[in-house]
């Protein structure tokens, strides 16, 4: 308690003293407050903060389509037909201009431009260009995305990266966006968790991931991201054991109820409720979570549309068919990630399997949001913590190339949910090595979508170490407005 | 009932009032205005000067004074203007900056205004002094309860009563050992009527190796401890000697000084112990990275980053961490004193790039203690097993003399006979010399060979022979051979692990390696003919490789052709097979350079054991090569006529005797060889630490820019203390021994309030001072100022006494309150800062987990060791390894049930049950969990197999007590929760149970099926229905809330 309401707390006793019993001014007070005891606060009734959201929101939920690795903005989004110009040509040093580079390729001698070796085309209205080759169903929902080619983060190796853009921060041990979202504005859904996190099975593992990128970070551990996995339990430990049936379960949970009842009349202690209720959760989530995960009421149509491994559990596709599923019961932020896009070597064909896998699912997505729609209030995005370099890592031959991290400029698109559609926004040099327009940090990219969730992210704080911190960091960083509707 | 009236005392406590311990409705500034002042101004109007706005601080007396705030006036005081103002374009704070005071805020703002807005320094920064009190009250038994008592009476509280002997045996046994009491230990606290019965439970538990086990628990997340390097690849390391160190110093009760000085500067003691050193592992629990483009230098950063942190959350209670890129916002700390504090540690040896595969310098070997205490008696057995050898060695004389005279003969007939080939060598090395730095031929004694380098003589093949570790020998002018001659060369060699390098040579490497050579290449044996390397020479390498470490022979031959086709090689007397890699050869090898062994005039040296190396100045036939393979040279030597004999011919003769034909001589070298390699094996290293250890040449440390670890400033400075706190001592060393000095000077205002304060929060559920990291202004301010202070000097005093201090608090009348209140005494003070009950909460997670396996009976009662990996779901690793990697695999056996202290903590993956249970990933310092109720939790004593196996043997143990239903029932419930079941919950429980007879009945697959979760067996005697049914019952108890928390 804060000494200021427990010195008015004090005051208030003595005054009422003289009128009622003790602690009745108490807890009448707190109430008064907007304090509620630790119980209620912790309890399933998964509710956001008082005060939330700030304003108007655009959009309910968040589908984040993660690109774990560092996705070659270059080979997907960030063309232009300059590019061939430039090709094996050296990178100018006027262009590095003394940015530093990783130990990967520093000790380089040479660093030859590669122009992709894809074709690109323009699509959508506006006539962007996009890489035709490896992402076709993307071309096709150009209008609906709206890509950022000026994204930036300052690091440039994997692990402080992927850890910066996920929690705001390349220190350990914050709390991740979704982990926020959870503890600002809670969910709608009591039967699931607010914050639901997939990795595709399948993909190439690639880079590492850590927990530490759903963490709750100082955050209560209520709010950490919960894994649902297409192998064993889909949420850990949730299935009964074998041999104990559900009716079983009800009984002995009927008793333990019952008994942590009547202990809580001998005792008194708001946690017994909690405890109740949250028992009660688990045993909801033991059916809602289940009947999400069954698709088998899905029509053949869906799957169609959602590409050939949709149908294959623990994919990508099989996964953004399920981010639908949870995006309809009203989960608020959904997470996927998939990893394999750090190319080194090999760049061509290893990209070319990678969006096999995304394309078609993805850009089903959006569409089936949109025909269900959900779109309007549901945003999506993709992309990853980096982009990849102009200059090919190890030899350039005639049909191949690897690229090193680069976190100056990368791509990532978005949509739905208060993003406008079909612009692009964002500009970089004839290298796609720096921007030369409309930088968009990746905290700014945070802040935009706290924003369409009618959140102000200087003002969803939480008390730690004595500062009110924020996902998007005491660096100024705002909303893109020329993205948002 | 026992009454404790009998042992109650009265303490009287005489006091001197001070400011701030009045309650009454004066303004306090530390405990009222500068909360405000700090959350809402400081920010812009505080001590970081490059945020401050309109030149105002108003965190300092004089400066606002001179400014916003006339005392005594509100009309004249700009603060309050300001901050009543309606307009937006001058009130304060600004709405852009998203705070705001409340009304009540403002009132007390205003009142102190009017009462002289008089600053007292922050409490935390002034060293804490004992006041005293006169406090009379029966329900006191120590100075704890006095200040508690004297708080609840200013809120017209009243303490409860002691909580029942049951409730307070559980609790105190699960705070001190992190276990549940057993029904024994219930029962003699139950029947122990004398005064000092719960006093003998605490010292017993305090005793108790688990207590250890229990404040290392605690520990752990604030060192950061994990079995895993965080960064990337998160890979293996090996910490857990360290761990156990922890628990042993616990156990030992170590003072909190030098529990701490040994961690944070074990091995800048003078003369430091193998302990010390070992707990200086401390600051190399952090992460640490092994990115292939990682730039060493940021992370090196990081690391001394990390242990500013640490130290600073740890002991000093402070964000210094906050100053890293800036002057501190709120508290007094400046970017000088950060880099200061940085300079302790920005002269760490450890690397900015590490390993992703174990212990990365400087590492410290613990030595195997219980192998160690062996040692002497394996040594004093070698040693008389030498003495017995060389003794042998003149016993057998008169038989050696027997046996040559009748050898001799025959084959001095054998000779003539032509039966015996006759290998004879140009020059032969038997190294069978006794100097320490020459060897001779064996033919020609004049002839020598001369050590250079680290060259040892060693048991050879046969008598001695000569270990090149690091050297070689230089012999002279022999087997200066031509292209167009034939020659041989002939050895026996023990290559040690992946050496390469000549085992013989006349080679002049730097001029085009122009000689010939017998050259061992990795395992494989080549020969190099050469004029000018690589154009005009031979070179044959063996497809097949010799093993390492095993005396193996060769022979190498050439027919004078310059053909690679010439060369032969023989291991073993058998022809290899080679790889031809050169084969031009048209011009003479001759060099001037002298003929080597171990190595070429300027080459590699060979690493390895050498014995009885032969020149022959022409082509060996095969049936010679494996003659000499067969190792029998005693034809030769025996066929020498006695009085043409060396002494070193007779000594190799004396030898074949001892070593071939005389047993007992043999079983003796048997003997010592098993008890050296005994020696070798129990002087083997239990495992390696990480230390740390500061450079011979200290870095020198700059402000950085932003904290960037690149852009350093020209602000040099000196490693150095905070200036707002009291300076270190004259003459302390400026290093990490003299900060960690510096914590415990006695005029340090923090290190003993920080640490009583966690000791208060691990009794109480809550700290004194709710925010434990955090004493500096945005920190609480304490519920108990005055019970801190006392209990931070009692601290000190006490000469850092831990278990003397867990001991005081865990026997104040105030811990042994009743937690047993009302709903309203909990909802209007959730968080008990009053005190007015004793504390309830949900056990860690790692204590729910031990509680399960200690009532199963399944917990392995052993302390220490490697972590271990019990269940858990699959493919936690994997979908999260860098490349998949590593993968889990499960232990087995006993793993399973060790206490979950020394579970394996993979950080990136931490174990899941532990952190749905609120545990951090512990890739950074925390020092306070969260403590939470979630539907995960739930479901992990639900459901996970640790749990239901758990419970199952619960059940067994259950089953085998004499009795009905209801005295089963009755133990099994005693058991939970050390109290016996009522009516009420006997009906439920007993419904419970025959609700699940009546299922199992009709469904015994069912019941197997449960009664095979976990790996353990069951006892098989038992009635699988039964058995089903009951493990349902211990299930619901595990489950209970009341088991989950200790009341």
């Amino acid at each position: 308690m804060h000494p200021l309401e427990e010195f008015y707390l004090q005051q208030t006793r003595r005054e009422m003293l003289g009128r009622t019993a003790g602690g009745l001014g108490a807890a009448a007070l707190l109430s008064l407050l907007g304090k509620t005891g630790s119980a209620a606060s912790e309890s399933g009734t998964a509710k956001g903060l008082p005060g939330l959201p700030h304003f108007t929101p655009r959009a309910k939920r968040v589908i984040y389509l993660f690109m774990a690795g560092g996705p070659s903005h270059i080979d997907m989004f960030d063309y232009k037909p300059a590019l061939n110009d430039i090709h094996g040509q050296e990178l100018p040093e006027s262009i590095r201009n003394g940015q530093r580079i990783t130990g990967m390729t520093s000790g380089q001698k040479s660093f030859p431009c590669v122009a992709p070796m894809f074709n690109f085309q323009r699509v959508g209205e506006r006539g962007t260009w996009m890489n035709t080759d490896l992402l076709p169903y993307t071309a096709s929902i150009a209008d609906d995305i709206s890509i950022i080619r000026s994204m930036n983060t300052e690091a440039i190796n994997h692990d402080p990266a992927i850890t910066y853009i996920n929690t705001g921060t390349q220190q350990l041990g914050r709390p991740s966006l979704g982990a926020w979202l959870s503890y600002g504005l809670g969910s709608e859904n009591e039967n699931l968790p607010a914050y639901v996190t997939m990795i595709s099975v399948g993909a190439k593992p690639g880079q590492a991931l850590f927990s530490r990128l759903w963490s709750s970070g100082f955050l209560p551990s209520k709010h950490q991201g919960v894994q649902f996995r297409s192998a064993g339990d889909p949420v850990l430990y949730l299935s009964n054991p074998n041999g104990l049936s559900a009716n079983m379960r009800r009984h002995m949970l009927d008793g333990i109820a019952e008994l942590n009842r009547a202990r809580f009349d001998e005792v008194g202690d708001p946690e017994i409720q909690a405890r109740i209720a949250q028992y009660e959760m688990a045993y909801r989530m033991q059916t809602s979570v289940p009947d999400l995960m069954d698709t088998t009421d899905e029509t053949k149509a869906t799957y169609e549309k959602y590409g050939p491994q949709s149908e294959k559990k623990g994919t990508f596709a099989a996964n953004c068919l399920l981010a639908r599923r949870l995006a309809e019961r009203g989960v608020p932020f959904i997470q996927l990630f998939h990893r394999g896009w750090d190319q080194h070597g090999n760049l061509p064909n290893e990209l070319r399997t990678n969006c096999l896998s995304v394309d078609q699912p993805a850009a089903a997505l959006v569409q089936d949001l949109k025909e269900r729609g959900l779109l309007e209030d549901t945003m999506i995005i993709f992309g990853g913590e980096f982009g990849r370099t102009i200059y090919s890592q190890g030899t350039l031959t005639k049909d191949n190339y690897g690229r090193d991290h680069h976190g100056r400029c990368f791509s990532t698109w978005v949509c739905g949910g208060g993003f406008k559609p079909g612009i692009d926004h964002g500009e970089t040099d004839d290298y796609s090595y720096n921007i030369i327009k409309d930088p968009v940090h990746i905290n700014d990219l945070n802040a935009s979508i706290l924003h369409n969730l009618g959140i102000n992210h200087k003002r969803l704080t939480y008390k730690y170490q004595g500062l009110d911190q924020r996902l998007t960091g005491v660096e100024e960083h705002h909303p893109v407005k020329e993205i948002l509707l | 009932m026992f009454h404790f009236n009998l042992l109650r005392f009265t303490v009287v406590l005489t006091l001197v009032l001070s400011a701030s311990r009045s309650w009454a409705g004066e303004i306090v500034f530390s405990r009222d205005i500068r909360p405000i002042l700090s959350d809402k101004c400081f920010f812009c109007h505080g001590p970081d000067p490059d945020q401050r706005e309109a030149e105002l601080r108003l965190d300092l007396q004089e400066q606002a004074h001179a400014s916003a705030i006339v005392p005594g006036s509100l009309e004249d005081s700009a603060l309050i203007a300001r901050i009543t103002s309606a307009d937006p374009d001058t009130q304060m704070p600004p709405a852009e900056s998203g705070k705001k005071l409340n009304s009540q805020e403002i009132d007390l703002l205003k009142a102190w205004v009017q009462q002289g807005a008089k600053y007292q320094s922050h409490w935390a920064f002034s060293s804490p002094t004992q006041l005293e009190t006169a406090t009379e009250s029966d329900w006191v038994r120590n100075p704890i309860d006095a200040f508690v008592y004297e708080r609840l009476n200013q809120q017209q509280l009243s303490p409860q009563a002691e909580a029942d002997r049951r409730t307070l045996i559980r609790r105190v046994t699960f705070d001190l050992t992190g276990l549940p009491p057993t029904l024994e230990e219930v029962s003699n606290f139950l029947n122990d009527n004398s005064p000092t019965a719960y006093e003998n439970v605490v010292d017993r538990l305090l005793k108790s190796p688990h207590y250890g086990e229990r404040m290392a628990v605690m520990w752990m997340d604030a060192a950061r401890y994990g079995d895993t390097s965080v960064f990337h690849a998160d890979g293996p390391r090996d910490m857990w000697a360290w761990r156990d160190w922890v628990v042993q110093a616990y156990n030992k009760n170590l003072s909190f000084d030098k529990f701490s000085i040994y961690q944070l500067a074990g091995d800048l003691l003078p003369d430091a112990t193998l302990e010390q050193k070992l707990a200086s592992g401390f600051n190399r629990n952090n992460g640490t990275t092994d990115e292939g483009g990682a730039i060493a230098e940021e992370y090196r950063v990081e690391y001394a980053v990390d242990r500013v942190k640490t130290t600073s959350n740890i002991w000093m209670g402070l964000t210094m961490e906050c100053s890293q890129c800036h002057d501190h916002k709120y508290d007094p700390i400046t970017l000088t004193d950060y880099y200061s504090m940085y300079a302790f540690f920005n002269i760490s040896a450890d690397n900015g790039m590490q390993t992703r595969n174990g212990n990365e310098a400087p590492l410290l070997e613990i030595p195997n203690t219980e192998n160690l205490k062996k040692l002497p008696q394996v040594r004093e057995q070698l040693a008389s097993t030498t003495e017995q050898i060389e003794a042998r060695k003149t016993e057998i004389e008169p038989a050696f003399q027997t046996w040559l005279t009748e050898a001799t003969t025959k084959a001095l007939a054998e000779a003539t006979t032509g039966r015996h080939l006759d290998v004879d060598p140009v020059h032969r090395f038997a190294f069978e010399e006794e100097s320490e730095n020459q060897i001779s031929c064996t033919f020609t004694e004049d002839l020598k060979g001369t050590f250079n380098g680290k060259v040892e003589r060693t048991e050879g093949h046969r008598g001695r022979g000569l270990k090149l570790a690091g050297g070689y020998v230089e012999v002279g002018d022999i087997g200066n051979f031509e292209r167009d001659t034939q020659f041989s060369v002939s050895t026996w060699v023990k290559p040690a692990k992946s050496s390469s390098g000549a085992i013989i040579a006349r080679m002049d490497s730097p001029n085009g390696h122009r000689g010939y050579d017998l050259f061992l290449q990795g395992g494989s044996i080549a020969m190099h003919i050469i004029n000018t390397w690589p154009t005009n020479a031979v070179k044959v390498t063996t497809k097949k490789q010799l093993e390492f470490d095993k005396w193996q022979h060769v022979v190498a031959t050439y027919d004078g052709t310059s053909k690679a086709a010439g060369v032969k090689i023989y291991i073993n007397g058998e022809n290899w097979d080679w790889n031809i890699e050169q084969d031009h050869l048209s011009e003479t090898i001759r060099t001037e350079k002298t003929f080597l062994i171990g190595t070429r005039h300027g080459g590699a040296l060979m690493q390895g054991e050498v014995d009885e190396i032969s020149l022959f100045d022409r082509m060996l036939s095969p049936e010679e090569a494996k003659t000499l393979a067969e190792d029998n040279p005693l034809p030769s030597l025996l066929a020498i006529a006695p009085e043409h004999r060396t002494e070193s011919q007779l000594q190799q003769l004396r030898q074949h005797y001892l070593t071939k034909l005389d047993a007992p001589y043999q079983q003796l070298l048997e003997q010592r060889d098993a008890f050296t390699k005994q020696i070798a094996e129990l002087q083997k290293p239990l495992t390696t630490v990480m230390m740390m250890a500061d450079m011979g040449t200290p870095r020198e440390t700059f402000i950085l820019k932003r904290g960037a670890y690149d852009s350093p400033s020209d602000t040099k400075v000196e490693p150095n203390t905070p200036a707002f706190l009291p300076a270190m001592f004259e003459g302390a060393p400026r290093n990490r021994l003299g900060l960690a000095q510096w914590l415990f000077q006695p005029n340090n205002p923090l290190t003993a309030r920080v640490a009583v304060n966690r000791y208060w929060q691990m009794l109480f559920g809550n700290g004194l001072v709710t925010t434990l990291a955090d004493f500096g202004s945005q920190g609480d301010f304490p519920t108990h100022p005055e019970l801190l202070d006392w209990l931070a000097v009692d601290f000190e005093q006490s000469g850092w006494d831990v278990q003397r201090m867990l001991k005081q608090i865990v026997m104040s009348a105030t811990y042994r309150q009743s937690s047993h209140t009302s709903v309203d005494s909990y909802q209007s003070d959730s968080a008990n800062r009053h005190l007015a009950r004793g504390a309830r909460f949900r056990l860690q997670g790692e204590f729910v987990r031990d509680n399960a396996l200690f009532l199963s009976g399944l917990l392995v009662d052993r302390l220490g060791g490697p972590g271990v990996k019990p269940y858990q779901p699959p493919g936690l690793w994997e979908e999260v390894g860098l490349s998949g990697e590593p993968k889990f695999t499960q232990d087995t056996g006993e793993a399973l049930y060790r206490r979950s202290l020394y579970t394996y903590w993979k950080r990136s993956a931490p174990p899941p049950s532990m952190q749905i249970f609120d545990a951090p990933t512990r890739e950074k310092c925390t020092i306070q969990r969260p403590r939470t109720n979630t539907p995960l939790q739930a479901l992990v004593t639900l459901n996970d197999v640790q749990f239901v196996e758990a419970s199952r043997h619960f059940a067994e143990r259950i089953l085998k007590l004499e009795g009905d239903d209801t005295s089963r029932l009755s133990s099994a419930f005693q058991q939970t929760t050390a109290r016996l079941p009522d009516a009420h919950e006997q009906t439920v429980l007993l419904n419970i149970l025959k609700h699940a007879r009546e299922n199992y009945a009709s469904d015994l697959e069912a019941a197997q099926a449960l009664l095979s979760q976990g790996e353990s067996a069951r006892d098989a005697a038992l009635e699988p229905i039964e058995h089903a049914a009951w493990t349902v019952v211990t299930s619901s108890l595990l489950n209970l809330d009341e088991t989950l928390n200790r009341e």
